[in-house]
């Protein structure tokens, strides 16, 4: 056993002590910090942007245009769309879609006879126009104020847009012609609008998250997001050390210390002390992102949300999901010369790490489908499969997550069983790389 | 030669990779003190034995002991092993990789950074031991790597092709540590398709070919038994005329070699006898019992063989490294 540690020692030294391991473990909070302050202003509206330009529309009603000609004629030659909203609607706005517009908009509008050709007119369309371009034509239906006699069914509008048109610009344009529309349905239904939005408005409220401490308002999206929180640890802790673990044997065996090694200690102690190494290498960088994630939830309040018995759970499964991936990335870097040479053995490997984010979704929202059920008992994806369903709102029975900490032991002991017979063999093979049935053989015959 | 007394045993030893036999049949005892020469051309099964003996493989069938154990496993911590395809952890100083295989070696923790510096001195090159590896030339590294192999007094120590790379004084050197570690009492087992470094060094050699053991004696009685009973004559003048020597009774032949003359004698003949007689009739400058050389010992057994059909070139070929077969 103490060479064993000796082995773990030594691997956790050689990895934790480089600039390469302090620079990737600050590397993800590094880019989590940036981008929460700088992505807003790289991803948010694009303030620069602006809707300018001309609104054709033709009208048979004869009641939308007055709306849109109030709206866009007052007091400048190109109003605010966000005044038309808010005329049409009766009401200050502010809401998402301007917020999405960015700047407001200004149209122009171009009325066109109730009984214009539509062919004739969509050629305006192509007309270039670089002071104030031709955005778009709305032909507003002849029912789209009122119902055909014998109908009940309202109209509503077409709209021709010339090509390459922003799609904010189409958005802008709708919203302006739509809320023409309902404005001119109210007013012919002598309706006051501002007083039915008042009598139809009922705010969104937050919920109060009741907990055996205290309230606290509830954060939206929290439990939708832990479980995630939770697999990410999981796959960074078992994919860093794999790919180590992967590495550094494919480096011994190239660099022909292995034999050193042989000569000093077991295949086993060897597997088993690189093994420890990695894994305490890995935990390292867990605690230190749990350590990070605790600061967070403290700073906003949210400490209280987070079930601390998840962490118990976190390290169990992450100990069954390393020991079974660690060890067949070691069989790997055990069989092959050089990293290339790793490549196509990974690929089932890569598959099969890739699974549980292609489930996060359906397992996350519904945690005790059948799917959910049937992954957290599949090693070795039955790890991330646990997890993510006791992350969730409705965490599976006592039952069944021991019986999935069972199967995740049988995998364990199944892999290492694989994955130190390939060890065996593979440390001392050189030449031409092996494909699976080469390593079953190597399997068959240590 | 009881179990208890031998340092390496090994009884009808196989080893087969698919279906190449690697290693058959090999019968070897090594006592404990010895200096065992384990000698043949490349791809004999020279590595594949070895490592037989330091359990980093199994053999198929037979009984291997090693210290008395019956694995190297068991014995791990008493053996010193340099093997043939050696290498270090090219970022690691030297100090901490030696001091890292020490500690795997079982040596106790104390003394051990002065033990390192020590030893890395008896090998000429102290005050390396803060460099990495990777910043040492390759001699210099194949003498760390010796060091790694003895740093922690082994009973037994393994060296496969310990030479090969070194310039002439690195050898020299690392022959002195060898029989250093000889006179110290540990069993001496190395490897070697040079045979002359064999004939230097060993006091008993084991020769391999193909897999199987094709002798497994004292030098001195390989020297007696295959003694070809020639001279090695040097005339002292150039143009000296050698046909007088021919002309002896007791001269088989005499023919020129190599920059000197080979005399073989007849059977029978007493070699100091002749030794006066052919100086009575030419001027020497030199004039001595040739030495039998494993390699001609080697190549004469081989191609006695009843199933082999290697020609003497051939197989002086395969002595000079020229086999395209990988070291086994």
């Amino acid at each position: 056993m103490k060479k064993v540690l000796q082995i773990a020692a030594r691997e956790f030294v050689a990895t934790v002590f480089t600039k390469a391991f302090v620079i990737g473990l600050l590397v993800f909070p590094a880019i989590v910090g940036v981008m929460s302050i700088v992505g807003p202003k790289l991803f948010g509206p694009d303030r620069s942007f602006a809707i300018a330009g001309q609104l054709a529309v033709v009208d048979p009603t004869g009641e939308v245009i007055p709306q849109l000609r109030s709206a866009l004629t007052k007091g400048t030659p190109a109003a605010d769309l966000a005044d038309v909203i808010r005329i049409a609607r009766g009401e200050a706005i502010g809401g998402n879609v301007l917020e999405a517009l960015g700047v407001a908009p200004k149209l122009t509008l171009v009325e066109r006879p109730a009984t214009a050709d539509v062919e004739h007119e969509k050629a305006w369309l192509r007309v270039a126009d670089k002071d104030s371009p031709h955005l778009a034509l709305a032909v507003i239906h002849a029912n789209a104020v009122e119902p055909k006699a014998g109908e009940t069914a309202l109209g509503s509008y077409d709209l021709y847009v010339p090509p390459k048109q922003d799609a904010r610009v189409e958005i802008g344009v709708q919203e302006a012609v739509r809320e023409a529309i309902v404005g001119a349905r109210f007013k012919a239904r002598n309706l006051d609008r501002a007083q039915v939005n008042d009598l139809t408005s009922v705010p969104r409220v937050r919920s109060v998250t009741v907990s055996d401490t205290a309230d606290r308002g509830t954060v939206g999206g929290f439990q939708f997001v832990l479980p995630l929180a939770f697999m990410f640890l999981l796959f960074m802790g078992v994919m860093g050390s794999g790919q180590g673990l992967l590495t550094t044997t494919i480096e011994e065996k190239s660099s022909r210390v292995i034999e050193v090694l042989l000569s000093a200690v077991s295949p086993m102690q060897l597997m088993a002390g690189k093994l420890l190494g990695h894994m305490a290498i890995s935990l390292l960088g867990m605690s230190l992102y749990i350590a990070m994630g605790l600061a967070v939830l403290t700073s906003f309040s949210l400490f209280g949300l987070l079930n601390f018995a998840l962490i118990p759970y976190l390290l169990v499964f992450f100990v069954l999901a390393f020991f079974t991936i660690g060890s067949l990335m070691m069989a790997i870097g055990s069989a092959v010369n050089d990293l290339r040479e790793a490549q196509s053995l990974m690929l089932p490997m890569t598959l099969l790490l890739i699974v549980p984010w292609f489930l996060w979704m359906p397992i996350s929202r519904d945690p005790d489908s059948t799917l959910s059920v049937v992954v957290s008992f599949l090693p070795p994806v039955n790890s991330f499969g646990m997890l993510l369903r006791l992350a969730s709102a409705h965490p599976p029975p006592a039952w069944q997550v021991w019986l999935s900490v069972a199967i995740g032991v049988a995998g364990v002991v199944g892999a290492v069983w694989f994955a130190s017979k390939v060890f065996r063999i593979g440390l001392l093979m050189f030449g031409k790389p092996p494909n699976f049935t080469t390593l079953v053989r190597w399997v068959r015959d240590a | 030669m009881s179990a208890t007394q031998a340092a390496v045993e090994l009884r009808g030893v196989t080893k087969t990779f698919g279906g190449t036999t690697a290693v058959a049949n090999l019968d070897l005892t090594v006592p404990r003190g010895a200096l065992y020469g384990f000698i043949g051309p490349n791809g004999a099964g020279k590595t594949t034995s070895i490592r037989m003996i330091m359990s980093i493989l199994f053999p198929d069938t037979g009984e291997l002991k090693v210290l008395g154990r019956h694995s190297a496993l068991d014995a791990k911590d008493k053996i010193g092993y340099l093997p043939e395809e050696r290498g270090v952890y090219r970022k690691m100083r030297v100090a901490a990789y030696l001091m890292y295989i020490a500690r795997l070696k079982g040596m106790p923790e104390k003394g051990l950074a002065e033990r390192v510096s020590a030893y890395v001195a008896r090998v000429g090159l102290a005050g390396v031991e803060g460099k990495r590896c990777e910043e040492l030339s390759k001699g210099m590294l194949q003498k760390i790597q010796f060091v790694a192999a003895i740093i922690h007094e082994p009973d037994l120590v393994i060296l496969d092709e310990p030479f090969s790379g070194l310039d002439p004084v690195s050898m020299r050197l690392l022959r002195e540590q060898i029989l250093a570690e000889h006179a110290r009492g540990a069993t001496i087992l190395f490897s070697t398709h040079v045979m002359q470094q064999a004939e230097e060094i060993c006091d008993h050699v084991v020769m391999i070919h193909r897999g199987r053991k094709v002798l497994d004696d004292p030098v001195s009685s390989i020297r007696s038994r295959y003694d070809p009973r020639a001279l090695v004559l040097e005339p002292l003048e150039a143009n000296a005329d050698v046909a007088r020597v021919r002309t002896l009774a007791d001269v088989e032949s005499c023919e020129r070699n190599e920059g000197a003359y080979h005399v073989e004698l007849k059977p029978g003949v007493d070699i100091a006898g002749a030794i006066s007689r052919i100086a009575a009739v030419l001027p020497v400058a030199r004039i001595e019992v040739k030495r039998p050389r494993l390699e001609d010992v080697f190549v004469q057994i081989v191609s006695e063989r009843a199933d082999s059909a290697d020609s003497a070139r051939e197989l002086r070929a395969e002595l000079a490294g020229q086999s395209a077969e990988a070291p086994t």
